[in-house]
């Protein structure tokens, strides 16, 4: 019997999509039907050339704002065997097109009537060094031109993996620096599956809750604790969350923790107009909401408790260990080992935990090609820290 | 069990039994069995009915072991080994790269010693499923029967199968394959044809040597794969521990410090030493730090991950 597929995902109006341009820069745009997505000097196109498209592909922009997928070119074979520089002079006066030229051909293409190939075309048949250039050379200034005047983008799927990759690059502090290789040990170590009943702390803007969300089906939950009043759970509102997906977030601030529910007695006025009962309807909403997370929590045995926290962690696994079942797992992220000393000298000397690791976790992207294999030149400098341990049943003796 | 939680222990589940990180074993629960250790015997039908994560004395009250609930992150600690086994780092950030979650289709080749194929089925289960490929004949039959007792045969299809002479048998149902083969170029033609075409499709081929990377690359792209990335990704463990950390003074009134002694032994010493005056700290000589270091050894190397998409066909204009 052949297994239930998924359904494709494709792009729907109002999706968020990562987009990342010709230069490898990345940005995130809503693709909302009859708006202009601009990419800057990479051109712009129409929102709704893109709704309906599966991920995968590259896309040219055409003129007037149409895009057609573009066939990437594979593998080149340049030889670096011959790559040296013997020849190569640094001269300015080795380009004969001026500067008003270029930035003449540059606005032509960007109106679309020159295509990228095009002007990297009439900078290679001007530039007087080139043909002097060996084949690997060649190939390297043409790959640079390209990252310039490309006029093409790789839309990419708000996967969990790609939205940390995007926001670690774009603005690390926002998710507290958790990278991808380290947010998705995090998931392993927690043993998050489809029916998980989780606890969360999440100061990083709600990359870790999204990630969690990501991987629950129906029976599963995520519990989040917030500080203030609302939660600021920013980065799930990129995630293109199903309306069920979204259900199976509870919230509940921190100030509500040890609340004690009184009933619900709001009576209504006599004369009371309709925002008066549209108020106390909303309030009541308000009173069972708080009732059943305040319930839920307190029914505890969660399948696991994962926290990244900008307050002392200890002392929130000190609040929310009460709430975690046997056998379930703790897991703390920090982006500093410092944050994370403490916590680990008190569950190792706490007799309801076991197997305290902290572990650092490390990557590396290699550049890959034809007898050009070589680390990265460069890569991040540390992609966080992660304390965990198994948590135990209560004993009797 | 390895992709739902249970909170009490009963006849026939697979729980891992704990001494101590470098000690713990799987045992499959079967009353009127015994487990045994150098602390003494436990009957398996005094496991019966204990909560996991419970405390279980040895017959003679010699020691103890903790019962823990299994999960693919345990069961790669202690799964015996029948291969080169994935783990954990390696396992989780192929995950997230592949984007599993539950629904997906996979297809895995080789299963080896199944412990990447445990954290399969927990992140695609109940409504994914995993085909994992065998050439191995016996290698193949352990791992099914592991399957089986662990409950895992409505989400894994085993299948003593020589990928590279016969093709995975699939067609279009993958969201995403993963290769740890001696030579996963041979087997890209398959993936490809495994693969889903109607949606975007992902690949991971995992190999330790370089040379295998180059190859697998230029095939990807031969077959038309695109955005081949390749990464390596290790984790560091840190021990911690509070330590002495005296003023240079208490050297030049000519006082020794043992360095070596544990905090536990430092607190007994001084008790033996100044009963009288009891917890009174007398600062400098007393100081101490709570630091912590990378442990000596470290695993350097697993395999290089070599990852890959797949864009879905268009129609031609």
């Amino acid at each position: 019997m052949e297994p239930m597929q998924l359904d494709p995902t494709l792009i729907k109006d109002g999706d968020f999509v990562v987009i990342r341009m010709p230069s490898t820069n990345s940005k995130i745009v809503c693709i909302k039907s009859g708006a202009t997505v601009s990419l800057g000097k990479f051109g712009s196109f129409k929102a709704d050339a893109l709704i309906g498209n599966t991920f995968g592909h590259t896309f040219e922009i055409e003129k007037g704002g149409a895009i057609k997928p573009h066939k990437q070119a594979g593998f080149d074979n340049a030889d670096i065997t011959e790559a040296n520089n013997k020849e190569i002079f640094d001269d300015p006066k080795a380009q004969k097109l001026s500067f008003e030229e270029i930035e003449s051909l540059k606005a032509k293409s960007l109106a679309g009537d020159v295509s990228a190939q095009e002007i990297i075309a009439s900078l290679t048949e001007n530039n007087e060094s080139f043909a002097r250039k060996t084949e690997f050379s060649k190939s390297k200034y043409i790959k640079r031109k390209q990252k310039k005047f490309m006029k093409s983008f790789l839309p990419m799927e708000t996967t969990v993996h790609n939205a940390c990759d995007f926001f670690f690059e774009a603005n690390s502090q926002k998710i507290r620096g958790i990278r991808t290789d380290t947010l998705s040990q995090l998931l392993s170590l927690a043993n998050v599956y489809s029916d998980a009943r989780i606890l969360a702390v999440d100061d990083g803007q709600g990359l870790v809750i999204s990630a969690l969300l990501s991987r629950l089906g129906d029976g599963g939950q995520v519990f989040a604790i917030h500080d203030g009043d609302v939660h600021n759970y920013d980065v799930m509102r990129y995630m293109n969350f199903s309306a069920e997906c979204k259900e199976r977030l509870k919230a509940l601030s921190w100030s509500k923790l040890y609340h004690e529910m009184e009933p619900f007695t709001e009576e209504l006025a006599k004369n009371a107009t309709e925002d008066d009962i549209n108020g106390r309807e909303r309030r009541m909403r308000g009173h069972t909401k708080l009732s059943d997370n305040l319930r839920n929590l307190r029914e505890g045995e969660f399948d696991a408790l994962v926290i990244s926290t900008n307050y002392n962690p200890l002392s929130v696994i000190k609040k929310l260990v009460p709430y975690l079942g046997g056998s379930r797992m703790l897991v703390v992220y920090d982006q500093s080992k410092e944050a994370l000393l403490e916590s680990f000298a008190w569950l190792r000397e706490s007799c309801e935990f076991l197997n305290v690791q902290l572990t650092e976790s490390w990557l590396r992207e290699y550049q890959v090609l034809p007898k050009r294999t070589h680390p990265m030149m460069g890569m991040s400098g540390g992609g966080g820290f992660l304390l965990s341990a198994i948590h135990l049943a209560p004993t009797e003796d | 069990m390895f992709h739902k939680y249970k909170s009490v222990i009963e006849e026939g589940d697979t729980i891992i039994v704990y001494v101590s990180p470098e000690a713990m074993r799987p045992v499959h629960v079967k009353s009127g069995e015994i487990f045994n250790n150098r602390f003494g015997s436990f009957r398996h039908s005094d496991m019966i009915g204990l909560r996991y994560g419970s405390k279980l004395r040895s017959n003679n009250d010699k020691g103890f072991v903790y019962l823990l609930h299994p999960t693919p992150a345990l069961w790669t600690q202690v799964v015996p080994h029948r291969t080169q086994i994935l783990y954990l780092p390696d396992i989780s950030f192929i995950s997230l790269y592949l984007d599993l979650r539950p629904g997906k289709v996979m297809i895995e080749c080789g299963t080896g010693s199944g412990s990447f194929s445990h954290s399969i089925a927990r992140t695609i289960a109940p409504t994914g499923h995993l085909y994992t490929f065998e050439y191995h004949e016996l290698r193949a039959a352990t791992a099914k029967k592991e399957f089986e007792e662990h409950n895992l045969s409505s989400i894994i299809t085993i299948e003593h199968r020589d990928v590279l002479a016969n093709g995975f048998g699939k067609t279009d149902i993958a969201d995403a394959v993963f290769l740890d083969l001696p030579a996963p170029w041979e087997a890209i033609a398959s993936a490809k044809d495994a693969l889903r075409k109607d949606t975007i499709g992902r690949i991971c081929c995992f190999s330790p040597c370089i040379e295998q990377v180059q190859a697998t690359a230029l095939a990807l792209d031969e077959h038309g794969f695109s955005e081949i990335r390749m990464f390596e990704c290790l984790a560091k463990d840190n021990e911690v521990r509070t330590v002495p950390f005296p003023d240079i003074e208490e050297a030049i009134n000519g006082q020794k410090i043992n360095f070596k002694l544990s905090k536990c032994d430092r607190k007994k010493r001084k008790l033996e030493s100044e009963p009288a005056s009891g917890g009174h700290d007398d600062e400098g000589k007393d100081a101490e730090i709570l630091i912590s270091k990378p442990i000596d050894t470290a695993r350097g190397h697993t395999s290089y991950l070599t990852f890959a998409i797949l864009a879905p066909e268009v129609e031609e204009e």
